[in-house]
């Protein structure tokens, strides 16, 4: 030992247990930063290989991260690395907090010894740091393979647009960041338990009343609870620093929760997915409805063929809407069974419509119409001499780009209706979705059946799926590994903040508190922390949500309605739950199980 | 010259009706290398008075001197220098770095000052302790007098001119404390320290150079307790 800070390693050593839980915060903070670094560069350099390859030159990295694509995700990852920055500070300064007052002792007995101020808040950071030392390649390592273990299932499960995506790729930006956000998340972390360190007096160590910190103005009352839950939470609220911590990282996972799943919906609007969308098209070439009918059960029985449907349309019909008749030209369209069951699976209808009166040779029909419109469900159409019930609405216009329908009313019909009110039998387009193991011969031989008048779209690329999948995938990771860094967090404190009380709660089994009391004290507390972090989490991660949803979604998707998401909260309360009973098991089982003699007669 | 000089020292706790008056108006000095004892009842403020000594806690009034410097117009910093090259600190519940050897424990307070501890005086204070077999071991793995004497060798590492003991034999049984205690004293000899010592058995008090009583708050000096045929 050549210097008074050889004390951290040796002391490290034997402190593991304690610090196991600062570690893996550390850990999980790197991790998460290397592999969202990683896979952001992977991805651009996928992109950069891709336009390379496309356009015959070669593009430099700085080219692509001027690209608005390179720009947005250059944001996403810097957003993401503030948000984990603030995560691991919050979780690592918690955990840094506890374990620095179960020592104040220790540090006032240094005071004595003659450690300075300076020395011993130097102590504390370096002591910190020095987690670093492991923490931080082990994350790397592991933010690393995980990126490994996405790339390799982006290319071989999601497919699609990845096939070209590296295996084994090393991302020196990700280790890099995975470094910086370790050494920064704990050196931020550590601040404020160091500054409150070198303010221990050194009569902590001599006189015993190591606990200045907490002095109670006025004993509390007993309220309505039993006296060990009135004391658990008591416990809870006495070290407002303490509840502040607990209850911030409580809600803050909540937060990022609430505001991490928005972004899921964000997805659902860019890259629709229906349960319609098809890989072959078929449309006639000269003007509308001139696919023969006959043509569509010619190629449902080809090889490739999982589902064939058509549709008919004729515009510009003149129609009577409404009781009062208004005079308006309306869209006509037909819709196989298949179409119409896609439509609910796509939940495009809005409550009350009813599909099944429109399926067959009906005198019911869909519409899609403004919110303005004059339409609701039960009105009625009139188109030549028939009327025609409304028996659904959707919620936005599918056929348009933006999903308004700018005034224009178009109306969903079963095929046998709309053949009856018009008499037009043949299809406008046919829409074919191939089974996953379709050849390119495939698509060729149906070609080969249509003949002349008609053209054959092959869409099969230009499908999003993949990346759809792929981004539900990282989000999906990402919110459970929030929920994972999370329940960690909530029990490490718990345990720290029974560990800290150990001897008070000895004294109190030594007085003849049973068991189960000492479980439903450590429960209160516990609780405490949670409720509170529900509530703010539930409000301002909803406040969060609805704002994100205003200007993510509403700005591009004027249709797009926000909801309470209840399913989410459900999801959260349930998480919360889970999380605070796993937190308490630990904690109460050792104070059970504690002998009494061996916390009271501790030094 | 007096080492030590407190001057018209007073404590009180709290305000008002609710005033604790731990130490009232208490002066003396020591001069240098004398072994003095404090006894007294537990809450007489005995402690109080070793950590205003130790600069551990501030005086409501009064001042200290130690080798004519005012410890209490100190800055914090220098404070922590001063205290850290004068004095010595012995406590009764050892207060070892658990996870320390012996030989690390002792030059720790050395390291701190940013010094390098020197190997022959070292040696010495081991032998001179009976450690020198024990230097790797860690404080778990001796008995109680041990840690005590590795607590002195502690104390006495950094050379400081004046020790201050709170009640170090309290953990102790008979055998060790008064094994203990010899050490102190001669080591305080030998080098020419003053010591001043917390004790509540008479037989310690018995053997020191002067005793203080302090009750109530008030310090009364018993003089030589020999002389006084102290606590007859």
């Amino acid at each position: 030992m050549k210097s008074y800070l050889g004390l951290i390693p040796i002391s490290a050593k034997v402190r593991r247990r304690q610090n196991r839980m600062t570690l893996l915060c550390i850990i999980f903070s790197v991790f998460l930063v290397t592999a969202v670094f990683s896979m952001a560069e992977i991805s651009m350099r996928m992109e950069q290989s891709r336009l390379t390859e496309k356009h015959n030159r070669e593009f430099t990295f700085q080219a692509i991260m001027d690209t608005s694509m390179g720009q947005n995700l250059l944001l996403v990852a810097g957003g993401l690395f503030v948000l984990i920055l603030i995560a691991g500070v919050l979780m690592i300064s918690g955990s840094i907090n506890s374990t620095v007052a179960q020592r104040t002792k220790f540090f006032g007995m240094m005071r004595c010894i003659g450690m300075s101020r300076g020395q011993l808040s130097l102590f504390v950071r370096m002591e910190a740091l020095n987690w670093c030392k492991t923490a931080i390649p082990v994350g790397i390592i592991l933010g690393m393979a995980f990126t490994w273990i996405l790339c390799a299932i982006l290319r071989f499960v999601v497919r699609e647009e990845f096939t070209a995506i590296p295996l084994f790729g090393v991302s020196p930006i990700g280790i890099i960041s995975g470094v910086v956000m370790g050494m920064v998340t704990v050196l931020i972390a550590a601040r404020a338990p160091a500054k409150r360190v070198s303010k221990v007096s050194p009569i902590a160590a001599v006189s015993g009343n190591a606990d200045h910190t907490n002095r109670m103005r006025r004993a509390g009352r007993i309220g309505v609870f039993p006296i060990e839950i009135s004391l658990g939470i008591r416990h809870a609220v006495s070290a407002r620093k303490n509840l502040i911590l607990m209850t911030g990282s409580f809600a803050l996972s909540i937060i990022l929760f609430l505001t991490f799943s928005v972004l899921l919906d964000f997805v659902g609007y860019l890259l629709p997915q229906s349960a319609s969308d098809a890989d072959i098209h078929i449309s006639g070439e000269e003007g509308v409805n001139c696919v023969p009918y006959e043509i569509v059960e010619t190629i449902r029985g080809m090889d490739g063929v999982k589902n064939i449907f058509g549709r008919r349309s004729a515009f510009g019909v003149p129609a009577q809407l409404g009781q009062e008749g208004m005079p308006q030209a309306v869209d006509l369209i037909s819709y196989d069974d298949f179409d119409l069951d896609a439509l609910k699976k796509d939940h495009v209808l809005k409550r009350g419509s009813s599909l099944s009166k429109v399926r067959g040779n009906s005198a019911y029909v869909l519409a899609i119409c403004d919110e303005d419109a004059p339409l609701d469900i039960g009105d009625t159409i009139q188109v030549g001499s028939e009327i025609l019930n409304v028996a659904g609405i959707l919620k936005y216009d599918i056929f348009s780009g933006d999903g308004l329908s700018h005034g224009r009313v178009s109306i969903i019909a079963s095929s046998e209706t709309f053949v009856r009110l018009t008499g037009v039998t043949d299809y406008s387009l046919v829409m074919v979705q191939t089974t996953g193991d379709v050849t390119d011969e495939d698509v060729a031989a149906i070609g080969a059946v249509l003949g002349g008048s008609c053209s054959l779209k092959d869409g099969r690329e230009e499908k999003t799926a993949g990346t759809y999948i792929a981004f539900n995938l990282c989000v999906y990771g990402f919110l459970a590994i929030i929920a994972m860094v999370t329940a960690l967090n909530i029990m490490n404190s718990i345990s720290m903040s029974v560990s800290a009380r150990s001897r008070q709660y000895g004294a109190m089994r030594a007085v003849g508190m049973d068991g189960r009391q000492v479980t439903r004290m450590i429960a209160a507390e516990a609780v405490t922390y949670a409720l509170a972090g529900c509530v703010i989490g539930c409000v301002v991660g909803l406040a969060i949500g609805k704002a994100l949803f205003n200007i993510l979604i509403r700005g591009h998707f004027a249709y797009a309605v926000w909801t309470l998401p209840v399913s989410r909260l459900l999801i959260v309360l349930l998480f919360v739950v889970a999380a605070t009973s796993a937190a308490v098991h630990a904690p109460s089982r050792r104070m059970r199980n504690m002998a009494v003699t061996e916390t009271i007669n501790e030094l | 010259m007096a080492l030590l000089r407190v001057e018209h020292i007073g404590k009180t706790y709290g305000s008002g009706e609710t005033a604790v008056h731990a130490l009232k108006n208490v002066s003396f000095s020591v001069p240098k290398g004398e072994f003095v004892v404090i006894v007294g009842e537990s809450g007489s403020g005995k402690s109080t008075l070793l950590n205003m000594i130790g600069a551990l806690d501030t005086p409501t009034s009064g001042k200290v001197f130690i080798n004519d410097k005012n410890t209490f117009a100190m800055k914090e910093k220098a404070l922590t220098i001063f205290r850290r090259r004068n004095i010595g600190f012995i406590f009764q519940a050892f207060n070892l770095i658990p996870e320390l050897s012996v030989e690390q424990n002792m030059i720790f307070p050395l390291l701190l000052d940013h010094r390098r501890p020197n190997k022959k005086y070292l040696e010495e204070l081991l032998t001179v302790l009976g450690l020198e077999k024990r230097r790797d071991h860690l404080p778990s793995q001796l008995s109680g007098g041990q840690q005590q004497r590795v607590a002195i060798g502690r104390a006495l590492m950094t050379r400081p001119s004046l020790v201050l003991a709170d009640e170090p034999t309290g953990n102790l049984d008979s055998q060790n404390s008064s094994e203990v205690l010899a050490l102190l004293k001669d080591t305080a000899r030998k080098y020419e320290q003053t010591v001043i010592m917390i004790t509540h058995n008479p037989a310690i008090a018995h053997t020191a150079d002067r005793v203080f009583q302090v009750s109530d708050g008030v310090l009364t000096d018993l003089g030589e307790c020999r002389e006084r045929g102290y606590l007859e």
